[in-house]
């Protein structure tokens, strides 16, 4: 059966995923089952959708949207991160692993690669470690 | 001929090596690692005036006050029954997971003295990892006593230098404050061996003197 929004009265197909986002045109979370014949009732009989949702007593459903997570600080590529002048963010443990430099600037996705420092000789790593 | 003395040289080089790993005297280098204002430049100093004379560095209360590794070199550290232990000791920049201008101000800075303290920090950080991964033999961890240990920093770095299977030793600092609580050091790191001190004062340094020969030895 499709979905209807309870705010707008968007329709939506039968199994559509694009409402777990919420109502694609108001950003409603709340949508309510109802038939194919009664899609359009709220228009044509001027009646709101939760007062159809009363008469055929359908459940409303209402969709909850994982808050966005951010990336984990284990998770981040970069080595530095500048959050803004004189602000940083700083990944020991990947620190702890090599000279390798990847610093980001500002907002998610914009990194500086410090090519120079991947570039130290493997061999010279090699020796000093042992 | 050219051969002849190629080959020559390759002998002589691998000979001389051979010398210099049976005959040279082997470097301890302990690094003193921690969060900032944990007390390491105050432990440094003390060590290094308790027995050889000088100083290592400056102190201050505005965190950050080290932002350069500083080595004293050849520290011979003796023990109650004459054992002794020589080492280098390391100095290194507070380490942490942030650095943020703005706490710097709170300590009287200008907002262009306390950017480019940050940055010079956030370089520090970077310098005394590479010291970690390069050139350190052993650690003193330090931490302040009056402080909760279970900070993310501390978990990541004592998880990084066991991982490089180095030993160490878990310094609780500032015992003469009143609500320094080092049993509570104690129960975090129960693997390590936890000295507690007081850096500015001088107190229990005899047991950190032992442990160091004991585990740096």
């Amino acid at each position: 059966m499709p979905h209807k929004c309870t705010k707008c009265g968007r329709e939506y197909e039968d199994g559509s995923t694009e409402i777990l986002k919420g109502c694609g045109s108001c950003g409603g979370k709340k949508f309510l089952y109802v038939r194919q014949e009664e899609i359009h009732k709220d228009v044509l009989e001027e009646k709101s959708v939760d007062e159809i949702a009363s008469e055929t007593k359908e459940e409303v459903l209402e969709v909850k949207t994982e808050p966005d997570k951010g990336v984990e600080m284990y998770d981040r590529v970069e080595t530095i991160r500048i959050v803004g002048p004189g602000t940083y963010e700083l990944n020991l443990e990947k620190m702890a692993e090599g000279d390798e430099r990847i610093i980001s600037v500002g907002k998610e996705g914009v990194y500086n690669i410090d090519l120079l420092s991947f570039s130290k000789d493997e061999k010279k790593k090699q020796k000093k470690k042992q | 001929m050219k051969i002849f003395y190629q080959t020559f040289g390759r002998a002589r080089k691998k000979f001389s090596s051979f010398l210099n790993r049976f005959f040279k005297k082997k470097r301890t280098r302990i690094g003193i690692y921690g969060p900032p204002n944990a007390g390491k430049t105050t432990l440094a100093n003390r060590i290094a005036r308790d027995w050889t004379g000088d100083a290592v560095g400056p102190v201050s209360e505005i965190p950050h006050e080290t932002r350069r590794a500083r080595r004293k070199d050849d520290i011979v550290i003796s023990g109650a029954n004459g054992a002794t232990v020589t080492i280098d000791i390391v100095d290194t920049p507070g380490v942490t997971t942030k650095i943020d201008y703005h706490e710097f101000l709170e300590f009287g800075l200008e907002k262009d003295e306390a950017i480019i303290r940050a940055r010079e920090a956030t370089e520090g950080v970077a310098e005394a990892m590479h010291w970690l991964r390069e050139d350190i033999d052993g650690v003193i961890y330090m931490l302040d006593a009056t402080i909760d240990p279970f900070e993310q920093v501390n978990i990541m770095m004592v998880g990084i230098i066991e991982s490089r299977k180095l030993p160490v030793i878990i310094v609780a600092n500032k015992i003469d404050l009143p609500d320094s609580a080092p049993a509570r050091i104690r129960s975090a790191f129960p693997q390590h061996p936890v000295v507690a001190i007081s850096g500015l004062e001088g107190k229990n340094t005899e047991e950190l003197y032992e442990m160091m020969i004991e585990l740096f030895g």
